[in-house]
């Protein structure tokens, strides 16, 4: 089943086997958003999900946040400026309980209620530049022209620690004549500096219910993190990020233990628990972050690397996955009812990969970039996949009821060999005991074993200098002439064969020229041929050379016969060997 | 069929009993069909979703029928296949106005009708395109081209669009599926 399932799940998904339903596909739906913008939520109470999409239009001034009800618009509500992120959430505990819109956008918090808009948050307006703010108290007393305006201020923006602020950076942008103008216009109004949203999720708080009132977090372009309190919108807590926040996910409660992930423009990850005001653990991926999702404790994010990384909740890396494309969005995958969860990633080859840890689950083929990823309840189908793309079309494609998910369905995973145990067997007592000496003694342990091992390389040199000294090895020392022999004897007694292999270890060589010589105790042994010459040796080919020796001895006793194999004109021996000769028992017996 | 109960048939005081499944999809409607195919005293008044099936009972001119409605929500779905066995005829509802799942009727559709007990029977199918009054609910035929009825062949069916909050369209459909039983059965 593996090898047929793998190869069909793995890239037909358009085909009808596929574990998707293809719902919907409008190409020209005019959505425009990243998936910080999507949401669903059952926005009436009535069981039906909606899909909350802040658009972003394709120019400055339609921006608008639509509700869609199945295929269709539901409504539209125009946006004053970019939607930063969209959340839905539940504001109070009182019924109906249908949840209120947050839309981030600038530095403010629009929040809509039924659709309609309801209480809009700003941002605490940040500390400003006292020698600024006397500029500008003293062009509006006329005391200065607007050129020494401008260049009071450059010097400000030089030099000074808190930076200028919009007005002042706008003015210093502006050409000498339109300057007079900008300067009356603005000069009565009071100076502010204001930081914008860059991102926004939702926190319980203090419930862990699936309709529970939540807490807005909201990250700040001024390194900063905010908990907003759900009906009175004051600050419930503050913290400092070491760089600007881009993605945010939350878990936990508010009130009791919370866990907070932030991906950040450096390129870092880091993860703030509840009172803790700076980061707690900190990751440094390998680029910068294009999406940030939690898999049960597990921290995934997709980077621009091309890279998919896994960490622990403590940022320990566990795993990372080449990417065939760059990744353009992803958001988390839960089946609920078969308890799965995986990854999404939407790349620029119109493919959403689906990953569970590190394998690859399925690729869904789409029909241009998907832009957008939003996973969940959509109508009243549990497990719908909604999807926007850089051309503004939406598709959406609802789970098979029956697809089930095969972790490492489609190849490119862990070798199953890998995930094999291992029948280790249980430590005995001995070994247990020899550890322990092996601890304590360890220092005699290893200053003997060091000795012996010198005496054994000592004993191994003698012998060796000795064999050279000698000739004494099978094997030929000089390069030029390669010999191996070894001797055979067969027989009782009193007549034994003496078998010679002999053999040129050259490649390509011959040895030619080579003699043959006995040396023996001629009172104990005689031999009919005590010198000959051998044949030319082929390399490769091994010669046995025979000849008989015959034991004049009847006294049970033997002998060492020497060989040498000399080469012609020199009388050092190319070879020696010794044949320790068995005792005759033919002639004993006799 | 002893004399007797062919007499009591004739006379109209014994009805033919039938077995009908009622499937579709969570929240098309099938509970509320039902109810109001029931003479008006036994109706409810509150119709909430339906827990696993619950069985019904009402009868018209000649039969009698005992109606399994069965729950539509994903988590139940899988109960249905149990009584394919024992129905003599299916009434299918579509929520006419659901168009993001019709595609999951239609899923669901064909895996009933490629299913091993209703696969290779002759039994009658009847369609209900209901909650026409909805605004944005599309037409029956365009229900019929969604799910590709035309692609049935081996069993007699027939769509009705229908409005079961006030019964329209009820009678057409549950008129042509006695017609339907009483075909085959005599
Ligand atoms: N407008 C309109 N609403 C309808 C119609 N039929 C049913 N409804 C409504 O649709 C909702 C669901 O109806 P049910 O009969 O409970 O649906 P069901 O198919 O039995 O659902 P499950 O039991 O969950 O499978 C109820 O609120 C009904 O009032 C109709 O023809 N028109
Ligand atoms: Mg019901």
């Amino acid at each position: 089943m593996a090898a047929t399932s793998s190869s069909s799940s793995a890239g037909e998904s358009t085909q009808a086997n596929s574990k998707w339903l293809d719902a919907h596909y409008d190409p020209v739906a005019n959505l425009y958003a990243f998936s910080s913008c999507v949401t669903l939520a059952d926005l009436h109470g009535d069981g039906e999900y909606k899909l909350v999409v802040g658009d972003l239009g394709t120019s400055w001034h339609d921006m608008k946040l639509k509700v869609y009800r199945g295929t269709d618009l539901l409504s539209e509500n125009a946006l004053p400026d970019m939607p930063a992120s969209v959340a839905a959430f539940l504001m109070e505990q009182h019924e109906p309980r249908t949840p209120a819109v947050a839309v981030a956008s600038g530095p403010f918090v629009y929040v809509y209620k039924n659709l309609r808009p309801y209480f809009k948050f700003t941002l605490p307006p940040m500390e400003i530049n006292p020698l600024e703010k006397d500029v500008w108290e003293q062009a509006k007393e006329d005391k200065i022209d607007p050129l020494s305006l401008k260049e009071m201020l450059e010097m400000i923006r030089e030099k000074a620690e808190i930076p200028l602020s919009v007005r002042s950076l706008r003015f210093l942008a502006l050409e000498p004549p339109e300057m007079g103008a900008f300067v009356n216009q603005y000069k009565m109004q009071p100076i502010k500096r204001q930081t914008v949203i860059t991102c926004m999720a939702t926190l319980k708080k203090n419930m862990a219910d699936e309709d529970a009132i939540s807490c807005l977090v909201i990250g700040m372009e001024s390194n900063e993190i905010l908990v907003l309190d759900p009906e009175a919108f004051t600050i419930l807590a503050r913290m400092t990020v070491p760089s600007v926040p881009t993605f945010l996910d939350v878990m936990g409660q508010f009130d009791v233990e919370y866990r907070m992930t932030v991906a950040c423009r450096n390129g870092c990850v880091y993860i703030f628990r509840r009172d803790s005001k700076r980061p707690k653990y900190s990751i440094e991926l390998s680029s910068q972050p294009v999406g940030l999702v939690r898999v049960q404790k597990n921290i995934v994010a997709a980077c621009s690397d091309q890279t998919l990384q896994g960490y622990t909740q403590k940022g320990k890396k566990l795993w990372t996955v080449s990417l065939p494309a760059t990744p353009m969005t992803m958001s988390l995958m839960e089946q609920k009812s078969r308890g799965f969860q995986a990854v999404l990633v939407a790349l620029a080859n119109m493919e959403v990969h689906m990953y569970q840890d590190k394998s690859l689950v399925t690729v869904i083929r789409t029909q241009d970039v998907v832009t957008s990823i939003c996973y969940g309840c959509y109508g009243r189908e549990d497990n719908t996949l909604v999807m926007t793309t850089k051309g503004g079309g939406l598709i959406i494609k609802i789970l098979k009821r029956t697809a089930v998910f095969d972790r490492g369905d489609a190849s490119t995973g862990v070798p199953t060999a890998q995930s094999i145990k291992l029948n280790v067997p249980k430590k005995t007592k001995l070994y247990v005991d020899q550890t322990l000496r092996e601890r304590e003694c360890s220092v005699a342990m290893y200053q003997v074993f060091q000795m012996e091992l010198n005496r054994i390389r000592l004993q191994a040199t003698r012998t060796y200098a000795q064999a050279l000294e000698s000739s004494l090895t099978p094997i030929t020392e000089t390069l030029q002439e390669p010999l191996k022999m070894n001797a055979v004897v067969q027989g009782i007694g009193p007549t034994f064969k003496l078998t010679l292999h002999l053999q040129t270890t050259s490649a390509t060589r011959p040895a030619i020229n080579l003699l043959i010589s006995f040396l023996y105790d001629e009172g104990l042994y005689y031999m009919a041929r005590p010198f000959f010459k051998a044949p030319m040796l082929v390399p490769g080919l091994n010669y046995p050379l025979e000849t008989f020796v015959e034991c004049l001895s009847d006294k049970g006793i033997s002998d060492v016969i020497k060989v040498f194999v000399l080469r012609e004109g020199e009388s050092a021996p190319l070879l020696m060997a010794h044949i320790n000769m068995p005792v005759s028992e033919g002639l004993a017996a006799a | 069929m002893g004399l007797f109960d062919k007499l009591a048939g004739w006379l109209g005081l014994k009805k033919k009993e039938v077995n009908v499944l009622c499937l579709g999809l969570d929240n098309s409607g099938k509970t509320t069909i039902i109810n109001k195919l029931k003479p008006s005293n036994a109706q409810t008044q509150d119709i909430v979703p339906t827990i696993g099936f619950s069985i019904e009972k009402f009868k018209t001119s000649s039969l009698s029928f005992t109606v399994f409605d069965m729950s539509g929500q994903g988590r139940y779905r899988n109960l249905w296949e149990h009584y394919y066995k024992e129905g003599q005829a299916i009434i299918f509802v579509i929520d006419s106005s659901d168009k993001l799942r019709m595609v999951v009727a239609r899923e669901e559709l064909d895996t009933l009708l490629n299913h091993p007990d209703i696969k290779h029977r002759r039994i009658p199918v009847l369609f209900f395109a209901n909650k026409m009054d909805l605004r944005d609910a599309v037409s029956s035929v365009k229900v019929c081209q969604l799910l590709s009825l035309e692609s049935i062949k081996d069993k007699p069916w027939h769509i009705c669009a229908s409005n079961a909050l006030k019964g329209e369209g009820l009678q057409e459909g549950v008129d042509w599926l006695q017609g339907q039983i009483q075909a085959t059965k005599t």
